[in-house]
């Protein structure tokens, strides 16, 4: 599994902004750190909501099946989930 | 005689242990007390949302710059819910530990509509997918009472009642049934409310605003004011009180409710269900009609509601009507809707406290129809206040009523 810091730092930014995660800045996020239950301790409606916010930070569709515990486990299986779906060919305007 | 039969048909005696309130004096029963004695009214422009396309451009806001840390994700309604009963909690000196069994009784009639109306407005735009799922989620009526129980811990019952203006009584009445029942041994019990767009419409729409600040009784009457807020009560039994050393601050005595079976909006013309209301929670509080020391009236302003509430008042209390005095909390801080009854019973109940009924503002000629002793300009002093009633009268001829009486009578 590989992926661009910077993909994972966009991520980090977009968790801390618009999930209101307070008390806690991007910086602090481990790329590993379980993002639901245990860790970052986000829910279903943060799952919702980070589905919104991934669509349009990065020109993407998401699909529901998608929105797995393989993809949405951490930062670091997130970023390289983008990345992938980035570099196929279609997706680049399909969030637009 | 009332207070002569503790252990009578009507069970124990239900008190009152703690206050909150968020309103637009401020986020707390101190600002709000304080604000009702000024009697300077808190209407003025809307700022929370563009209304240049409405009728009116007032409300009474709740300044949110002065605004506790709330929870994640908590809509504006939540968030005066859970610190209107974190402060009446902390007044009536509970521990967490203590509200583990609590029930919680909640009135609203929107709920997280304010923010559901974000997500709409994206939704209809040219970036609809962008449109956050949290601000829809939130919107349900029973958001309010539901982020109250999660605040607090409690797991006794939840329980949201929405009959429009009358939510905040009739919540309170539910857990006065309840706490007789012997369902909770503690209640908190109250509404929410926020400014949105969908009531602010809607009452214009209905030509029910004020172009001005709402004048309750007035001759020059011409409709209500919006609010917003929150208020909150703690309520035990008696002896549950006395058992962990909580102070009663009053005596929730009784509650009625009755319908009038008439208008989608409008109140009967004679306030049948209104003065049904009025009599059936004086009977439920073995208090004589005679007794009622002032009256927190509904008193919107609109030209029917206070002309058929005038008229159940005539028709409960006969020829010592005139010489109640009356007062309209809306007056000064508009109308709170699903949360009025609950704010109007928070200010009921600190008039039997502090013995004195708040004025309205001097503004506009009583109106000699109505035949009311009105509270204007400055505090009325009633040093022997005993007892006093509250009324929330609500569309859809939703009538609620409760009668306090002062602690000294527990």
């Amino acid at each position: 599994m590989s992926y661009e810091p910077a993909t994972a730092t966009r991520i980090k930014r977009l968790l801390v902004e618009k999930l209101h995660l307070e008390g806690m800045d991007a910086a602090s996020i481990d790329d590993h750190t379980p993002l639901f239950g245990e860790g970052l301790g986000l829910d279903s409606v943060d799952a919702l909501e980070l589905v919104v916010a991934l669509e349009k930070e990065f020109a993407l569709r998401i699909q529901s099946h998608e929105v797995g515990r393989e993809a949405f486990a951490s930062v670091a299986t997130l970023a390289a989930y983008v990345e992938s779906r980035l570099a196929t060919v279609g997706d680049r305007h399909a969030g637009s | 005689m009332p207070g002569a039969d503790p252990g009578g048909t009507t069970g124990a005696k239900i008190v009152v242990t703690g206050l909150g309130a968020i309103t637009a004096f401020g986020w707390g029963v101190a600002p709000l007390w304080e604000g009702l004695r000024e009697g300077t009214t808190a209407v003025g422009p809307i700022t929370r949302f563009d209304a240049s396309l409405h009728r009116t451009r007032l409300a009474a806001e709740v300044p949110l710059a002065l605004a506790p840390h709330g929870a994640r994700r908590a809509t504006w309604a939540d968030r005066f819910a859970v610190a209107a009963a974190e402060e009446a909690t902390r007044q009536a000196g509970l521990t967490p530990a203590a509200c583990a069994d609590a029930g919680v009784y909640f009135g609203s009639s929107t709920g997280g509509m304010l923010e559901s109306e974000a997500y709409y407005a994206t939704l209809i735009g040219p970036r609809a997918r962008h449109a956050r799922p949290s601000l829809l989620v939130a919107q349900q009526l029973n958001g309010p009472g539901d982020a109250v129980a999660r605040s607090l811990g409690t797991s006794g019952p939840v329980e949201s009642v929405s009959s429009a203006c009358a939510s905040g009584s009739m919540a309170i009445g539910a857990a006065l049934r309840a706490l007789r029942r012997g369902d909770v041994e503690l209640a908190i019990a109250g509404g929410s409310d926020s400014l949105c767009q969908l009531t602010y419409a809607g009452f214009n729409a209905l030509r029910s605003v004020d172009e001005r600040a709402c004048r309750p009784f007035r001759r020059d009457r011409a409709g209500l004011s919006i609010g917003e807020g929150a208020g909150v009560l703690v309520l035990e039994s008696l002896a549950h009180a006395r058992a962990r050393g909580a102070f009663p601050i009053a005596v929730l005595a009784g509650e009625g409710e009755a319908c009038d079976a008439h208008h989608m909006t409008a109140p009967h013309p004679e306030g049948i269900g209104a003065s049904a209301a009025i009599s059936q929670a004086l009977a439920d509080a073995e208090t004589d009609a005679a007794e009622i020391d002032f009256v927190n009236a509904h008193g919107t302003g609109t030209p029917h509601n206070d002309l058929a509430e005038a008229r159940a008042m005539h028709r409960v209390f006969g020829d010592r009507t005139g010489s109640i005095p009356v007062t309209s909390t809306k007056a000064l801080l508009g109308h709170l809707l699903g949360s009025a009854g609950a704010v109007e019973a928070v200010a009921t109940v600190l008039g039997l406290v502090r013995r004195e009924v708040h004025p309205m503002p001097v503004a506009g000629e009583p109106d000699e129809a109505i035949g009311l002793r009105l509270v204007l300009g400055r505090p009325l002093a009633l040093p022997r206040a005993i007892a006093a009633l509250s009324t929330s009268l609500a569309f859809g001829g939703a009538n609620a009523a409760l009668v306090f009486r002062c602690a000294e009578a527990a």
